[in-house]
């Protein structure tokens, strides 16, 4: 749905481009969400185990540039390649994941009326293929490092890459056909019409939210990278700038898994109560951005409450439970959307 | 075997069955002066069977296995510290004492009655050198490479001290 | 007397199984993992372990990292220079430690210890436990990957040492107790100090509970782990808690009172399980037991002497006018140059992790003439080569972290 702006359509759309691309919901607003999410995480965690948390860097504000600091000494630090590694997949391995885990920004809308850069009438498929992309690298990543602890942390994160994947797939396809339509701006205003996606079918949306959690590795999934049992998982032989990137995927993952999550289960750009009064790009994608980020804090506030599973069990949840679960929400949106009609 | 009168009953009992058990195979058996702990000292060669004869007894684990290097008269003596998990008979140690040749300790290994025996016999073995035969896997357990074969424990090992301005340790 | 079974044939079935059998060639399925001692989750010592998938076929604890040669370095020290010596290597502990050996030298000269000092020893010994097994808790809550059970762990230990600081003066290493008594008489507001700070522990241990023990992955990750089975326990002479997990009610301090743990009235928490989560649990239980144990020694503490009037006649006036004005003690110099008769005396205590052995045997010079010094963590880590195997790699950090096994301490 896009009004036609005149003479000046080009520009404009120029404009807006550029502006989801690098700011908002693109690298600015990536930048900022995870600086506040990770100081966020420290700060809650701090504060249920009685210490400070993130104090002295910008004592004033809580120590809300903490992150700032840590990606300036990591940036500073020597990046230290083995010897034994395979050098190409070492050097790309993470880069590679981190730009799959990032490119669906540019499908997802997050306005009525504004396209996204790049439109494709079936962008939800879209993105879930490009994200289902990002392990792989991940995988790669801990086989080309020289180590055993890297190699068994990519096997986990294979196994569990599998388990829960599919889960996840099949809940959001259930809600796209729920809503008879591979289109997320075609979704969003169907929840103006009906219902929210969580209300219309709770247990897709607990599913595809068990299934991100374990995706971007949030406790009690954090499996492939268990610090008491293999050092870092695939991501045990990198340092310096390297070692920012590699812990940035995780939660750039739970960014774009959020507005993900956001759009197809709570509406996207609708405020809560469904009208249609947003119509403007900025509002709308403040709204998204709240959302998804209330979905963020959900999902790193876990850190102080569970420990982490053991690979077997995790596995061995992922699939009785959680793939017959989303089994059936499939069969639950195929009974629903015969009535809505 | 015993002069001193006992307070303890029990202890009574136990030093009869230990008289009528091991009369042959025990050279000695005695106490001290806290009723706690009974001294048993065998030679050498019947240690296996002694061992064998407390187990039965109800004598279920090790609590130490250690040895004193007496360089003047050329001996070693093994001390055996010996507990037991049941009821009637937790409140006593028995130390059994065994004398070796400093020249070449050996004696057999007790692991084949007392499994809780295996890293105490790899600490003696590496910190004076008494090899005990039948150990499934002697080899050392705390010291470093370079202490190898040296038997720190013994007396006459000295602590080499690294004297002011010297590079390197004098021990390396 | 019951005789036990013929251990050897039931030791072949049962233990040597994985390790004899189904041991392939490293290269064609296994991979030797080293968890060195750089490694999050392995302490100051390196385990060598044979993996073949998820499973560990073969388990072998290299430990000697931090061995410091306390029983040789005893032999060139006189008698009280040891009393230090003994309580770095359990540094969590301490007290039992320094008890155990001043209880062996006491037993060899005949020195008689006042009942204050006995009381007061005690109720250090058992606020170093609480502390001991709260350090224990936090290990394995980090193993685990729970933060927030590590941070608590820490954080409620510092009460206890905060009042073992206001009794003694010092943090972790206090060197309180020495031959005859104790050196410090407690401070007026110490009895107030410690109700308050128990109170605080037992209002904690609540938190604990929802947040620990009733944590679905908890539960999941330690319940069935690491079944130490009775008469395996006894077989392998494990000790401590540990072994109060699988059934078995061994405590030293039950079996031969030392101290005035024969005036106190307290239980032994035995657990009958004997997986990982059952020796969580029995810390938690201990913890309970050694804030029952602290009130009453508290309430109970007679008044009187706190240094044994064999030592107290050999000081000096200013000694004598310190002891007076303040309940301190000042050393003699004749204790320095100690002279124990010839003899032999061997002393055991409950330490946090298990019973710790203290012989000397002494030639009537002012150097033992050989210490032989065997702590619990030393006796329990044959568990390691003979309780992982069968389990996955993931289990490995979590029957570590409920053994509590200490590094240090075993290697002394």
């Amino acid at each position: 749905m896009t009004i036609s702006l005149g003479p000046l359509e080009i520009p404009t759309r120029l404009v807006y481009d550029f502006l989801h691309i690098f700011i908002l919901p693109g690298f600015g607003a990536v930048l900022i969400l995870i600086i506040l999410i990770i100081w966020a995480e420290r700060k809650i965690a701090g504060l249920v185990q009685l210490r400070y948390g993130p104090l002295h860097v910008s004592r004033r504000f809580g120590g809300i540039l903490q992150l700032v600091a840590d990606l300036i000494r990591y940036t500073f630090q020597e990046f230290i390649v083995p010897r034994g590694v395979d050098r190409i997949a070492y050097l790309t391995g993470p880069v590679l994941a981190l730009i799959f885990a990032i490119i669906p920004i540019a499908f997802i809308p997050v306005s009525p009326f504004i396209e996204p850069p790049i439109y494709v009438s079936s962008n939800m498929l879209l993105v879930l293929a490009i994200l289902s992309m990002a392990p792989i690298f991940i995988i790669i990543t801990g086989y080309a490092s020289d180590n055993k602890f890297a190699f068994i942390g990519s096997l986990r994160e294979a196994f569990l890459m599998i388990s829960y994947e599919i889960p996840f797939i099949i809940s959001i396809l259930s809600m796209a056909l729920l809503f008879k339509s591979l289109d997320m701006s075609v979704v969003v205003s169907s929840q103006a019409n009906y219902l929210p996606g969580v209300i219309l079918n709770p247990l897709a949306a607990l599913v595809a939210y068990i299934a991100i959690i374990r995706i971007t590795g949030r406790f009690p999934f954090e499996i492939s990278e268990a610090e008491s049992e293999l050092v870092m998982g695939p991501y045990t032989e990198y340092s310096g700038l390297m070692y920012g990137v590699a812990m940035g995927i995780a939660y750039i993952k739970l960014y774009v898994y959020s507005i993900l999550y956001s759009i197809v289960f709570l509406g996207g750009w609708l405020p809560i109560l469904s009208t249609n009064l947003v119509e403007s790009y900025f509002i709308g994608s403040f709204i998204i951005l709240i959302k998804a980020s209330l979905l963020m804090l959900i999902a790193v506030f876990l850190r102080s409450v569970y420990p982490r599973y053991r690979v077997d069990q995790a596995i061995r949840l992922g699939w009785s439970q959680v793939l017959i679960l989303s089994i059936i929400s499939l069969i639950w949106s195929l009974i629903l959307s015969y009535f809505l009609r | 075997m015993s002069q001193v009168s006992i307070k303890d009953p029990d202890l009574n009992n136990l030093l009869n069955i230990l008289n009528e058990e091991l009369k042959d195979l025990a050279t000695k058996i005695y106490i001290d002066k806290t009723e706690r702990v009974v001294y048993i000292e065998v030679a050498k060669e019947k240690i296996l069977d002694l061992a064998k004869k407390m187990l039965h007894l109800g004598f279920d684990h090790v609590k130490s296995v250690s040895a004193v290097d007496y360089p003047q008269e050329k001996k070693i003596e093994l001390m055996i510290h010996v507990g037991s998990y049941l009821r009637v008979i937790r409140k006593y140690t028995i130390i059994i004492r065994s004398m070796l040749e400093r020249d070449n300790p050996r004696v057999s290994s007790l692991t084949s009655v007392w499994p809780s025996a295996e890293f105490h016999e790899r600490e003696t073995w590496e910190m004076f050198g008494v090899y005990f035969e039948g150990h499934p896997d002697l080899r050392r357990l705390l010291l470093p490479e370079e202490l190898e074969g040296k038997w720190p424990m013994r007396k006459d090992f000295r602590i080499a001290t690294r004297k002011a301005g010297e590079a390197e340790a004098p021990w390396k | 007397m019951s005789g036990s079974q013929d251990i050897t044939q039931e030791l072949a079935q049962e233990m040597f199984r994985v390790v004899e059998t189904g041991v392939k060639e490293e290269g064609e399925r296994l991979i030797e993992l080293q968890i060195g001692p750089t490694h999050p989750g392995s302490g100051h010592m390196r385990i060598l372990a044979w993996v073949d998938g998820d499973i560990i076929v073969r388990c072998d604890p290299d430990i000697g990292f931090v061995h410091r040669t306390i029983e040789k370095l005893s032999e060139n020290r006189a008698y009280i220079k040891t009393i230090p010596l003994v309580e770095r290597p359990s540094l969590l502990d301490t007290t039992p430690m320094t008890i155990g050996y001043v209880n062996a030298l006491e037993k060899l000269m005949g020195i008689e210890v006042p009942p204050r000092a006995r009381y007061l020893r005690t109720i250090l010994a058992e606020i170093t436990r609480i502390a001991s097994h709260f350090y224990g808790i936090g290990i394995l809550a980090i193993f685990l990957g729970h933060s927030t059970g590590f941070m608590w762990a820490f954080g409620d230990r510092e009460v206890m040492i905060e009042l073992a600081t206001m009794l003694t003066g010092a943090r972790i290493t206090y060197a309180y107790v020495i031959p005859g008594g104790v050196r410090r008489d407690m401070p007026q507001n110490f009895p107030d100090a410690v109700e308050k700070g128990l109170r605080y522990i037992e209002k904690r241990l609540k938190e604990w509970e929802k947040i620990f023990l009733n944590n679905p992955v908890v539960e999941r990750r330690l319940r069935d782990v690491g079944i130490l089975k009775p008469n395996i326990a006894r077989m392998l002479g494990v000790t401590g808690p540990n072994i109060r997990a699988s059934g078995i009610d061994y405590d030293v301090r039950m079996i031969e009172p030392y101290e005035a743990y024969d005036e106190i009235d307290f239980m032994i928490p035995v657990a009958e399980e004997g997986d990982a989560y059952a020796r969580g649990l029995i810390r938690f239980k201990e913890i309970e037991q050694s804030i029952n144990i602290i009130r009453q020694a508290v309430k109970k503490i007679p008044e009187g002497e706190i240094i044994s009037p064999q030592i107290s006649r050999l000081f000096n006036p200013l000694m004598k006018k310190i002891y007076a004005e303040q309940k301190r003690v000042k050393l003699p110099s004749l204790m320095a140059t100690l002279k124990p008769p010839k003899g032999e005396a061997m002393a055991r205590v409950e330490a946090g992790r298990g019973e710790a052995l203290f012989h000397i045997i002494s030639d009537g010079s002012t150097n033992p003439y050989r210490f032989r010094f065997v702590t619990p963590s030393f006796r329990n880590v044959i568990l390691f080569k003979y309780l992982i195997p069968g389990h996955r790699i993931a289990d490995l950090p979590a029957i570590y972290g409920s053994l509590d096994y200490f590094p240090p301490e075993a290697d002394r």
